[in-house]
């Protein structure tokens, strides 16, 4: 078994390196998996030998910095308002991954190099989000989080109240982790989160590969494990924001990672894995509700598959009681009000999938616009890709299932990802449930985990020595670009692939957008003001305005700011629930929490606005109007005759 | 913690970065000295101090020196949330560093002795091309950056002026702030005028700004003025042009104040 040395044995030059890391897992698997020459050697081994390397560290590095420029290049034309080609930016993004899922493909590669390349891989997809928002938190939870790590800076305690989304309040882990760098190096939240992010991400790709690796037993199924999970929907962008799921979904992944080696080593050393399982444990509790959840019923699953099997590996059932009790107390002790936020959602999913099921609703139909939406569809030959990366995955579901169930039935783990493969599945069918597809949306993000192990046996059975090598290798190469790219076109709307212009140069001077420039505004003279603005403008004045925002349908700020006339009871409600301005927006794009942050670009059609009386009827009462950028006008509500 | 170089390195580096980081104002250099000591010496600290004298191999160390950092860093919160003081640059430093100092010597009571120096590890030299090959990645990479971090001029985007009226906010009385922030793509020719209670303006100002520019005037409502709340209005006009491009209104009370 040439190819498992020096993968999860013990580092070289560490002569009490422990049983530990050793392959606990039958040779045989990553033998069999592995390409073999016709003599029976290892065919990547035999490459090897003869000098042959098409794809060396460098050339991958190379690779990958001219991916991030030609991603970089394709964002600055965009913001430009020049409307480049999107081949450019997706040329660029299989720049970055091509060249790694190619070196994976050659042969099986040392702990430490799958390790580099995964890194590499993590990093360098998240810097393309860097590079598309590098001025300011622009995704839609982000500003509400950087609100609450500015209030922690503040007032030097947690706990602040959030008056967008009231719920991340009670579970501060992501902004307490932020205060520290904040705190500690000067940063502002958007510098200090995006560090922050940026290193989950990597113990995310770090913690993946080598739990796939102990599972599986061969560095290359970890590998190729890794970069489909870069498949998912999520990965690219959503999944990347600065928001308390991105922080937590990595810190799951390193407990599970600790587990499973847990899980291989010997007795002497299962205390000293406990410590950063139980760590890690009460950090997601305290960070994000559902992965803590989701992290509870994963170690439920997998200490009753232990029960079961009579394995003699140590069953995770301590943690499983540890995460639940602990959960269960920050939820009832802490942070009660989850069950109201997270209650009316899966009601609503629910209710969603029986109406589209019974035919009383009308099924979503998938990357289509809305009636009247001034959104850009996405192309047929985008969504024809992403059809084919759900096409792919399935095929390599397909094929790896079987792999899995023939050589790692015995590895509870491996089991579970199996299920949570066939979960993806179904949780794909939620997206036709009109309220239920960021539900399905949310659960796939976990579940790819699973799909992304499967599939990876299906990927390394298509290296399996015969004919046609090359071209099966090459196939595989491709049919994972397909679904990084399509899982990434079916996660983030097709016009926002690119960074829209949010600060410009305008003779030789940096301007920013109206509803930017009003959030600066606010930060001068107004902080700590109570405003009621629409979702986007509501964001902005959290973050970067410092102040507080009601928006949507809290207090019916939707209605009132887009109705044209004021019903007597609105402008009184406003008041006792001491909101003291009002900011009127035009734009219809101020709803939109993914596109309402940006410069006005009108198109062929004209701008969508509404019409002058939404904003003239609070002149008629009249208020005090103290801001007029256009298309926004800020009311003061004590300002008045 | 004696003969353990790695541990006396974490130890004595999180007491210097902690210093720079609350002593030194720079902020790139305290970036540099508490990304370390937030992000990867806690967790070094306590799996060393947690495998004592197992030593694990380096993807493991790493995986799990930042896992930990980063639980570390999301539970610290909560403890000097109740400590006096609460969180702040000081408490963070002191926390940290003590976390990382006790968990290096915990380590160091768990490990034994380090055995004598071994032969000369084998330092494999990169190819000459390698070099080449990843320092134009390292550039082109900075370069995506500095390219995203860039303003661009963008015409297909609509330009604007925003105007703003304030009571003045330093206790002078019978005053208004009036700012006119210019975010167009080229100089601009305004007029400000400001009316009092209806009447004929009773300022009147002409203006230019450039892209960026921002102007705020303080200005004088009475002496005049009806007793009781004073409407003021500051409308804003294009150089040349007869309709309002801007305008905005405030009710100064007596006292200077809104409302």
């Amino acid at each position: 078994m040439p190819h498992l040395q020096g993968k999860l044995a013990p580092a070289r030059g560490h002569p009490r390196a422990s049983e530990a890391f050793r392959p606990k897992v039958p040779p045989k698997i990553a033998i069999v998996l592995a390409p073999k020459t016709k003599n029976g050697a290892d065919a990547g081994m035999a490459r090897q030998h003869v000098g042959v390397d098409g794809s060396s560290t460098a050339v991958i590095a190379l690779c990958v910095g001219l991916g991030l420029l030609l991603c970089s290049l394709a964002d600055a034309l965009s913001r430009q308002t020049l409307d480049p080609s999107q081949v450019l930016f997706w040329g660029g993004v299989l720049l970055i991954v091509l060249p790694i899922v190619h070196r994976l493909s050659l042969r099986e590669p040392s702990l430490g190099e799958g390790l580099a390349l995964v890194a590499t891989l993590a990093l360098s997809l998240y810097v393309v989000k860097v590079v598309r928002d590098p001025f300011l938190f622009t995704f839609p939870d982000e500003p509400i989080h950087a609100f609450n790590a500015n209030q922690i800076v503040d007032h030097h305690h947690l706990f602040n109240a959030n008056p967008i989304l009231p719920v991340t309040a009670y579970f501060p882990g992501l902004g307490g982790a932020t205060s520290a760098l904040m705190t500690l190096t000067g940063m502002s939240s958007f510098g200090a989160g995006t560090v922050l992010i940026g290193a989950a991400r990597l113990a995310f790709a770090l913690a993946l590969f080598l739990l796939f690796a102990r599972i599986s037993g061969s560095t290359r199924l970890a590998g190729l494990g890794v970069v489909l999970y870069a498949g998912n929907s999520n990965f690219l962008y959503f999944g990347a924001q600065y928001a308390y799921e991105s922080l937590a979904l990595p810190l799951l992944v390193v407990v599970l990672a600790a587990i499973a080696e847990r899980e291989a080593a010997p007795a002497s050393r299962l205390r000293s894995w406990a410590v950063p399982i139980l760590l890690g444990i009460m950090a997601i509790v305290v960070t994000h509700h559902l992965t803590s959840y989701a992290l509870v019923v994963v170690l439920v699953a997998l200490a009753v598959v232990h029960r079961f099997r009579s394995d003699p590996k140590p069953n995770p059932w301590p943690f499983a009681l540890f995460a639940g009790v602990a959960a269960l107390g920050w939820l009832l002790i802490v942070a009660s009000s989850t069950i109201g936020y997270v209650s009316p959602v899966l009601r609503g999913a629910l209710s969603a999938i029986l109406h589209t099921a019974s035919g009383e609703t009308a099924p979503r139909t998938l990357f289509h616009a809305s009636a009247g939406s001034i959104v850009q569809e996405t192309p047929t030959l985008a969504r024809l890709v992403s059809f084919a990366s759900v096409g792919l995955l399935g095929l390599g579901f397909l094929a790896g299932v079987g792999q899995v169930w023939r050589r790692g039935r015995k590895q509870p783990m491996a089991l579970f990802f199996s299920i949570a493969a066939v979960g993806f599945f179904g949780a794909l069918l939620l997206r036709f449930a009109p309220a239920a597809w960021e539900t399905g949306n949310r659960a796939g993000e976990f579940l790819f985990i699973g799909l992304a192990f499967v599939a990876a046996y299906g990927a390394v059975l298509l290296l399996r020595s015969g004919p046609w090598l090359r071209l099966r290798r090459a196939a595989l190469v491709s049919g994972i670009g397909i679904v990084v790219v399509g899982g990434a076109i079916a996660g983030w709307s097709w016009d926002t692939q690119l960074a829209p212009p949010l600060r410009i140069a305008a003779d030789g001077r940096a301007i920013e957008s109206e509803p930017l420039a009003l959030a600066r505004w606010v930060q001068r003279n107004a902080p700590g003001g109570r405003f009621a603005a629409a979702d986007a403008d509501a964001r902005l004045i959290l973050a970067p305005g410092g102040a507080l925002a009601e928006t949507g349908a809290s207090l019916d700020i939707k209605g009132i700011l887009s109705e044209p006339t004021l019903s007597t009871w609105e402008e009184p409600i406003l008041r006792q629930h001491g909101v003291r301005y009002i900011v009127a927006d035009r734009r219809q794009l101020a709803t939109d929490v993914v596109r309402g942050y940006f410069f006005s670009v009108p198109t062929s059609s004209a701008e969508p606005l509404l019409p002058l009386a939404a904003i003239h009827k609070f002149d008629r009462i009249p208020l005090g109007r103290i801001y007029d950028s256009g298309r926004i006008v800020v009311y003061d509500l004590k300002d008045h005759p | 913690m004696k003969g353990h170089r790695d541990l006396e390195l974490a130890a004595a580096g999180s007491i210097v970065c902690a210093l720079i980081a609350v002593v030194i104002p720079w902020e790139p250099v305290r970036i540099v000295a508490a990304l370390p000591l937030a992000l990867f010496l806690p967790g070094y600290g306590i799996i060393a101090a947690a495998f004592g004298s197992h030593r694990l191999a380096l993807p493991y160390l790493l995986m799990l020196s930042l896992g930990t950092s980063l639980a570390v860093l999301a539970l610290g919160a909560l403890l000097l949330n109740y400590l006096p003081g609460g969180i702040r640059t000081e408490s963070w430093a002191l926390l940290l560093t003590v976390v990382i100092v006790l968990t290096c010597y915990a380590a160091s009571v768990r490990r034994p002795q380090p055995a004598r120096q071994q032969g000369a590890r084998h330092r494999p030299y990169p190819r000459r091309l390698d070099v080449v090959c990843g320092l134009v990645a390292i550039v082109a990479a900075i370069a995506a950056l500095i390219l995203a971090s860039t303003p661009l001029p963008a015409g297909g985007a609509v330009g604007y002026t925003a105007l703003w009226m304030l009571p003045h906010r330093f206790g002078a009385q019978d005053a208004v702030e009036v700012g006119i922030a210019s975010a167009e793509h080229s100089p601009q020719a305004y007029t400000l005028e400001v009316q009092v209670q209806g009447r004929k303006p009773n300022r009147t100002i002409q203006l230019s700004l450039g892209p960026g520019d921002e102007r705020v005037f303080e200005l004088p409502v009475s002496p005049g003025r009806p007793a009781g709340r004073t409407a003021v209005v500051a409308t804003l006009y294009q150089r040349g042009a007869a309709k309002p491009y801007r305008w905005v209104r405030t009710w100064l009370a007596a006292g200077g104040s809104a409302g």
